[in-house]
């Protein structure tokens, strides 16, 4: 169901309508914020400049460096009074990214994130149960005030405790569940293992992953293990939390929710804006946000721009699914390499389970990968050699993915770690001493 | 006339044997033989045990990869060549030997001998015909 009639508008209209919204966005940040009066000074540009959408380029970009910089409020727009709720995000190291709301950005964010859900599928009928994190993370509440905003019944489940996940999915007749993609795979292993299938003991229709990239492949064993219907949505709290994009029935990309997000690709090392279809790093202006607005974010993540109107009815522009982070690509001896890419080779292999670990390190001055994976497929231990064959197939692809061999163990199953959030699934050792 | 023999994988780290037999032990099953090779990271061990269905489902739910297979299990005679014998009369049938190993029954004086082959079947009946005592 589409939700929204601004999600139908014609090109025109769109550029019309964003034009408008940068116009009053760029001021007010060059006004309140000390930080973007500096950069667009330093970039000698003046909100004044800014007449066609095509000017958005002249605008400084933002990165997440400039959060921690501004630790904790340097690059808010609105006084605390006009604050409602602040969120942040993990930062694994140093300290974290703090975001705040405006009473007009929760209703912003509740909207962007009703479109997403609807776009997935559920409606009032649904009872939804959100499996992320609740606390500071964006994702449980900016999930649970969309859902609500549609109707749907909302189960604050947040993560972990997994078997009672189960119980009050089963309990419940829950229909739709939100998680990252890895903790939905940890979920149906833990339901199996206490004598529930969850294809055919459960009610769930509808799966909405999103916190985490994820592949093709891993979509395709979520929905062997779940039989759901599963969509993926996009989103960052550093430009509002989850409800950026998501995906609608017909499954060709991610719709952006273009009358508050203003999107770019660029090339990550020229800074060049690339044209429609272009594969590059995704920046995105927020043009309608009091509390935080952001100009030309650079989100990291590698993807592509389309803007032919999608099968489901929807104009909005779809970025397609995300290919990979410029700063999580691995550079192994002169070879870039995305983990999405090892996912992907892994999760195509027979015999193996989901779930892997990659290392890499350095052994002298060369690069060396450990992929460790879990053998799930007993009727390979009739023969050693069965096994062999096994570990060499998977060696074999990777090789042409990563351009030099990995080590690659079979483990037995369970014995890798779970995740009940992010997934860490890289652990790069080279920077080590 | 085929034995219930247990494939089990096993990683090549310290302690992977004693989790697997402390399992065994806290369900009551008991080894009749077993068998692991020299391995590279991980290798395959081989039990045979008085329940195997039943020890494959509990090794399961543990999180082990286990499979139970087809074997042989002949008695030879306790003379030089009976061995000989054996290995002539699957040689000359065309039937190729994967591994064997061997266990002794308590009570008994002689070991079998465990056999896999690539044509588990053809091998027991020509065995058979041709005098060697297979376990049934």
């Amino acid at each position: 169901m589409i939700w929204s009639n601004m999600e139908t508008l014609d090109r025109e209209a769109f550029r019309k309508i964003q034009l408008e919204r940068l116009k009053k966005t760029v001021p007010r940040v060059y006004n309140n914020v000390p930080f973007y009066k500096k950069a667009f000074q330093e970039a000698g540009v003046e909100p004044g400049d800014i007449k066609t959408l095509e000017d958005v380029s002249k605008l400084p970009m933002t990165v997440k460096q400039d959060f921690r910089d501004n630790y904790p409020f340097g690059l808010f727009s609105s006084p605390q009074e006009e604050i409602v709720r602040f969120h942040a995000s993990s930062g694994t190291t140093g300290k974290p990214t703090v975001v705040g709301y405006t009473r007009n950005d929760m209703d912003t964010w509740s909207e962007c994130v009703a479109r997403m859900v609807s776009m997935a599928g559920v409606t009032n009928k649904d009872t939804a149960q959100i499996s992320f994190g609740y606390g500071l993370f964006t994702g449980a509440l900016g999930l649970q005030q969309g859902l609500e905003r549609i109707g749907a019944s909302v189960i604050p489940m947040s993560s972990g405790n997994t078997k009672k996940q189960i119980m009050i999915m089963k309990d419940f007749r829950t229909t739709t569940l939100i998680s990252t993609p890895s903790y939905a795979l940890h979920m149906a292993e833990i339901a199996r293992e206490m004598g529930v299938d969850p294809k055919t003991d459960l009610n769930l229709k509808f799966g909405l992953f999103g916190g985490e990239g994820s592949t093709e492949a891993m979509r395709n064993e979520l929905i062997d293990s779940w039989g759901l219907f599963a969509t993926e949505n996009y989103g960052m709290s550093e430009l509002i939390g989850p409800g950026v994009s998501g995906e609608c029935e017909a499954l060709c990309g991610m719709h952006i929710n273009e009358d508050h997000f203003l999107p770019e690709i660029i090339d990550p090392k020229t800074g060049k804006v690339l044209g429609e279809g272009e594969v590059g790093e995704l920046v995105i202006t927020t043009i309608t946000k009091e509390a935080l607005p952001i100009i030309r974010y650079r989100t990291k993540d590698i993807t592509s721009l389309h803007y032919e109107k999608c099968e489901c009815g929807r104009t909005t522009v779809r970025m397609s699914k995300i290919q990979g982070r410029s700063d999580d690509m691995l550079i192994l001896g002169g070879v870039n390499v995305f983990p999405s890419q090892i996912e992907e080779v892994l999760l195509n292999t027979e015999g193996i389970g989901p779930h892997y670990q990659i290392k890499v390190f350095k052994k002298g001055y060369l690069d060396k990968i450990e992929v460790d994976v879990e053998l799930i497929d007993a009727n390979l231990l009739d023969s050693f050699s069965l096994l062999e064959a096994l570990r060499n197939t998977i060696k074999g692809r990777l090789r042409t993915v990563l351009g030099i061999d990995a080590k690659v163990t079979l483990l037995e199953p369970r014995s890798l770690a779970r995740f009940e959030g992010k997934a860490q699934r890289v652990i790069d050792m080279r920077g080590a001493k | 006339m085929l034995v219930k023999q247990i494939s089990i994988f096993i990683p090549n780290v310290k302690g992977s044997l004693a989790k697997l037999t402390s399992i065994l032990v806290k369900n009551n099953i008991d080894i009749r033989a077993i068998s692991v090779f020299d391995t590279t990271e991980f290798g395959i061990l081989r039990l045979v045990v008085d329940n195997p269905e039943e020890t494959v489902s509990i090794l399961t739910k543990e999180g082990i990869v286990a499979k139970i297979s087809d074997v042989l299990a002949v008695e030879p005679e306790d003379k030089p060549g009976s061995l000989d014998e054996i290995f002539q009369i699957l040689s000359d049938n065309d039937i190729n030997i994967d591994y064997i190993y061997s266990y002794v029954m308590r009570m008994r004086e002689l070991p079998y001998i465990v056999l896999k082959t690539d044509h588990m079947e053809k091998a027991a009946k020509i065995l058979i015909e041709r005098g060697i005592k297979v376990i049934q």
